[in-house]
């Protein structure tokens, strides 16, 4: 396998063959891997604890395909989408049936699913902000593991892939919830947690990480204001310096108007990447645009995780405006992935 | 009007590039009866506002409330509106900042202004409509917004003298909220092309009707009802 850049000047060996759970993800030794001299210090320093966890984040890296067939992979790559794509669909658990028939009519195999499709809101005008705040609290740390296998069971039957949990945990979440979060991430079946938290949020969330086994995935936007924020390579630099478990949910989109280079980046750091929002932008915090008249290297980035063969998903997902229909505008942006895949 | 209403569709989705069978009647809602005012909205749409600040004006995720806006309840002609679209707000203590529209045409910004007062009008009315009974005003304070708000074009001794003879709430309290000119769809007889003060009234109101308080409201009402 041909390694752009790798970091380090290490190398290794991933088997795309479809794997189980997360759980058994930690023990398949299908899994090759070869570690630089760089790596291996690194984990010496975390210590065996911490070998066994970075192995896992590489495992749940590498397994980013989906295990439930070929649905959505082009030319190796696997897509997926961001729910959030169909905007008028409230984001509900009463919406999840239709969410999925849409995931499926646009033929894609796997998603990022936002935490607000499981979770109930309490947000109505019959209690306080804050009273709604403490009855989610506490549905989610009542919430038996079984709710959200029901959800997987959901999806899965239907072909989909929950690779991401999608949440908004800030310090709001006491211990019990974030715990409650993780869980419920592992029990969907997914390779991570991910969320926009800043990097302060973050460092508090190595812990869980730790105790779950599972990647938290670090989403940028291009607020390069706020030294906190996720926005451009240096703040991911920072991120994955705090922990090896990071992962980058590299949103091209936003990266762009960040003014960042996607393709550098990926060639510097696609072993710290999990997936990346496949979107379009313009430069210098500009708007987003239809695929193909942003700033967003779409093309290129595809091609390049083709070409080296890595484990990154890419989820589909847009902010641009269109008067179609939503599953007929995800078709045509999956159309022009795959244009630019064929050849 | 049903022929002609179906015949901008038709121009509209052809501008647009968009197949009728894929138009997304569900989401952006059923042509108006304005051309002007169906481009409008469909730009808005088009350049992305609607999925953070809502089609009409109900935000999702962080985005800023557009009713509740001070740029927007400021701006009157468009420019205010414009001058924020281009340099978008990269400052902000917000996890994601406004994005710049700096390319895009005076037009485009004049659509956007367009439908975001529009959108912004139709919604304060509803809420101003919709409270139910609202709590009887305040004749004297009705009085004292009226001659700092209204009374450069109105007078209760000239064209509103007994006005609440003619009309009691809340038909009295619809006519200075949505008087029938901020409805009606702009004529473009070449004779009627200056005539500035019909246009300046219906931007008056809309503006009011964006900006008016409950409290002022029934406040105006009471007094409008004192003039017998």
């Amino acid at each position: 396998m041909r390694l752009i850049g790798f970091k380090g000047g290490s190398d290794f060996s991933i088997s795309w063959r479809s794997l189980g759970s997360w759980e058994e993800q930690r023990n398949e030794v299908g899994m090759r891997m070869k570690t630089s001299r760089r790596d291996f210090q690194s984990m010496a320093t975390l210590g065996l604890a911490g070998l066994a966890l970075q192995m896992q984040g590489w495992t749940g890296r590498a397994n980013a395909q989906t295990r439930l067939g070929s649905r959505s992979i082009v030319s190796g790559v696997q897509f997926g989408i961001q729910p959030f794509c169909y905007h008028d669909l409230d984001m509900t658990i009463a919406n999840r049936p239709e969410l999925l028939r849409r995931i499926v009519q646009n033929g894609l195999g796997m998603v990022e699913l936002h935490a607000v499709w499981c979770e109930p809101s309490f947000a109505t005008g019959a209690v306080s902000r804050q009273a709604a705040r403490e009855m989610l609290r506490e549905w989610r740390t009542q919430t038996p593991r079984s709710y959200y296998e029901g959800i997987r069971k959901e999806f899965n039957d239907q072909g989909v892939d929950i690779f991401g949990y999608w949440t908004g945990i800030n310090s709001t979440y006491t211990e019990a919830e974030i715990h409650a979060t993780f869980d419920a991430a592992k029990a969907l079946g997914c390779r991570g947690v991910t969320g926009s938290q800043g990097l302060a949020m973050s460092a508090k969330l190595i812990p869980y990480m730790k105790e779950h086994g599972i990647f938290m995935g670090l989403h940028n936007h291009d607020n390069l204001s706020d030294p906190d924020a996720l926005s451009n390579e240096a703040s991911f630099e920072k991120g994955f310096s705090l922990s090896a478990l990071f992962r980058a949910t590299l949103d091209l989109r936003h990266f762009a108007a960040g003014n960042g280079d996607a393709v550098g980046f990926l060639e510097r750091h696609h072993d710290r990447v999990s997936s990346v929002h496949v979107g379009d932008r313009r430069k210098n915090n500009g708007r987003s645009t239809p695929f193909g008249e942003g700033d967003a290297p779409i093309v290129e980035v595809l091609r390049l995780i083709r070409d080296n063969q890595w484990p990154i998903v890419a989820l589909l997902e847009f902010e641009h405006g269109t008067l179609r229909k939503e599953v007929d505008e995800v078709n045509l942006m999956f159309d022009y992935c795959k244009r630019a895949l064929a050849s | 009007m049903k022929f002609w209403t179906l015949a901008l569709v038709g121009v509209s989705l052809a501008a647009q590039s968009v197949p009728k069978e894929q138009y997304d009647f569900a989401y952006i809602g059923q042509p108006l009866p304005d051309p002007m005012l169906q481009k409008a909205k469909e730009t808005y749409v088009v350049l992305g506002c609607a999925y953070c600040h809502g089609l009409n004006l109900v935000p999702r995720g962080e985005a800023p409330d557009l009713k509740r806006s001070k740029v927007v309840s400021q701006d009157t002609d468009g420019k205010m509106i414009t001058a924020l679209l281009r340099s978008g707000i990269p400052q902000t203590p917000a996890l994601s900042p406004m994005p710049s529209f700096s390319d895009l045409s005076d037009q485009q910004f004049a659509d956007l202004a367009r439908w975001i007062h529009y959108a912004r009008a139709e919604g304060h009315l509803k809420e101003l409509t919709e409270v139910g009974d609202p709590p009887a005003g305040n004749a004297g304070a009705g009085e004292g917004y009226f001659k700092q708000n209204c009374a450069s074009c109105h007078s209760a001794s000239g064209d509103l003298a007994g006005i609440a003879q003619r009309l009691r709430s809340p038909a009295l309290k619809m006519a200075f909220l949505k008087p029938k000119l901020v409805g009606e769809t702009r004529s473009w007889k070449i004779d009627q092309l200056r005539d500035t003060k019909k246009t300046e009234a219906r931007q008056r109101h809309q503006h009011l009707l964006e900006n008016y308080t409950a409290e002022e409201v029934s406040n105006l009402t009471a007094y409008l009802a004192s003039l017998k």
